[in-house]
């Protein structure tokens, strides 16, 4: 599965839309623990869920502007990465978003049978 | 590696200041981690050629700045922009058609004389130069009403359905009125501070045209309270444009402006003479202070008795 920016057909516009949402949530999860951009990239890639570069990174700015991931720059192999992990505010939202993914995920499946 | 410095350079380029530098030092570490696993993939030397693909997939700069950048970066936001347009679109036939009847005004009145180009390059220049600073004026005001405004849309989210006016609603606000006021308001300002020279009478012999200024230099005595005017009253505009309607305070502050008014045109009136044809522009200025001085007791009646603001509107 990957998602990203590009969109050409009304399929990939609503695809896009409807993998969107659960981009967030990914991230969130994800980043229980600390990682860096390109490393939470790869880890999710691992998982199987691939997410264009030019979508992520910009994400975890957004989510840190809105207060649910905090981040700090440190040195690593010679390089400065700037590391990012869920806050106490994230952590919470990740919680309610999962519950309302599985609640969403039970009615999508009763209604596609 | 020079192209991915040249990229994230390019969009800091379109980012906010404060986010530029930040954003920048983290796509420089995040391309480099990108680049060099592409290449340790395909079994090659971390190159240019690996970052131009790297580069290729990440997406032109301005739509991965657009992504970055915290809130949207235009000057007149797409709510506001069909109302520009149409705008600009009644502007320009309307100062096209005052430099035409110049030309054939001025013609008529030269009839017996041979024709000349001229009055239509003139005219012409005339018509382009308004056009640009008529032009300034409205994406000024445009923009300002854009950044006034902004915040109810985001507002707009958590809306309540029991703070619905009514349907005949006295304090709902014109927006198109506001904007043209605002219009008025910044095009008048600059016409009689910067260019106080045009509010004169243009009279066209041929080719030579003769101006007679209605100003005096008495004249600038006054504009430092009547800009003061022009800058209350544009702050109103703005202030009720940003709350949607007119409200109790807005309704009082119009109340003191519109006295105010009054008062500058008693000042010039009783004063001594500031125009060309001081007897016959204070003649008119003569009823608009009294026009000015009756629609102040309607307003102050009106709020003291709460009733609608405009005698026309409906309750």
């Amino acid at each position: 599965m990957v998602i990203g920016e590009t969109q050409h057909t009304p399929r990939d516009s609503l695809s896009l839309e409807l993998r969107r949402g659960a981009l967030a949530l990914a991230v969130l999860v994800e980043l229980r623990h600390e990682q860096y951009g390109y490393s939470l990239k790869k880890l999710l890639a691992d998982k199987g869920l691939e997410i264009d570069e030019g979508t992520l990174y910009p994400l975890l700015r957004r989510l840190e502007s809105q207060g649910l991931l905090e981040s700090a720059w440190r040195v690593e192999s010679g390089r400065p990465r700037r590391y990012y992990r869920a806050g106490a505010k994230g952590e919470t939202l990740a919680k309610e978003l999962a519950a309302e993914w599985r609640t969403l995920a039970r009615v999508i499946g009763k209604l596609i049978g | 590696m020079d192209l991915i410095d040249r990229y994230a350079h390019e969009v800091g380029q379109y980012l906010p200041h404060r986010l530029r530098a930040d954003v920048e030092a983290e796509l420089r570490s995040l391309l480099t981690d990108s680049v060099e696993e592409q290449a340790r993939l395909g079994g090659v030397t971390a190159d240019e050629a690996v970052a131009a693909r790297v580069l290729r997939e990440f997406g032109a700069p301005k739509d991965v700045a657009a992504r970055y950048a915290p809130e949207p970066q235009y000057l007149i936001g797409p709510r506001l922009y069909p109302a520009y347009v149409t705008a600009v679109k009644v502007m320009i036939p309307i100062l096209a058609a005052i430099a035409l009847t110049l030309v054939v005004a001025g013609r008529f009145r030269h009839a017996g004389e041979p024709p000349s180009a001229a009055p239509f390059m003139r005219a012409t220049g005339s018509f382009l130069w308004s056009a640009v600073v008529n032009l300034g004026v409205m994406t000024l005001v445009f923009a300002l009403v854009e950044r006034a405004t902004r915040h109810r849309e985001a507002a707009g989210k958590s809306w309540d359905p029991s703070a619905l006016p009514p349907v005949n609603d006295p304090d709902r606000i014109s927006y198109f009125g506001r904007i043209f006021a605002l219009y008025v308001i910044a095009a008048l300002a600059l016409l009689f501070n910067a260019f106080p020279d045009w509010v004169a009478v243009f009279v066209f012999h041929g080719d030579v045209s003769t101006v007679y200024p209605l100003l005096t230099p008495a004249f600038d005595g006054y504009l430092p309270i009547i800009n003061a005017w022009w800058a209350a009253a544009f702050v109103l505009n703005l202030v009720v444009l940003r709350q949607g309607r007119w409200k109790r305070p807005t309704r009082w502050a119009d109340f003191c402006l519109e006295v105010f008014n009054a008062v500058i045109l008693l000042l010039i009136v009783t004063g001594p003479p500031v125009f060309r044809y001081d007897l016959l522009i204070k003649f008119v200025l003569q009823w608009f202070l009294v026009f000015s001085a009756i629609k102040s007791c309607v307003m102050l009646y009106r709020l003291l008795r709460r009733r609608p603001h405009e005698p026309w509107a409906r309750v």
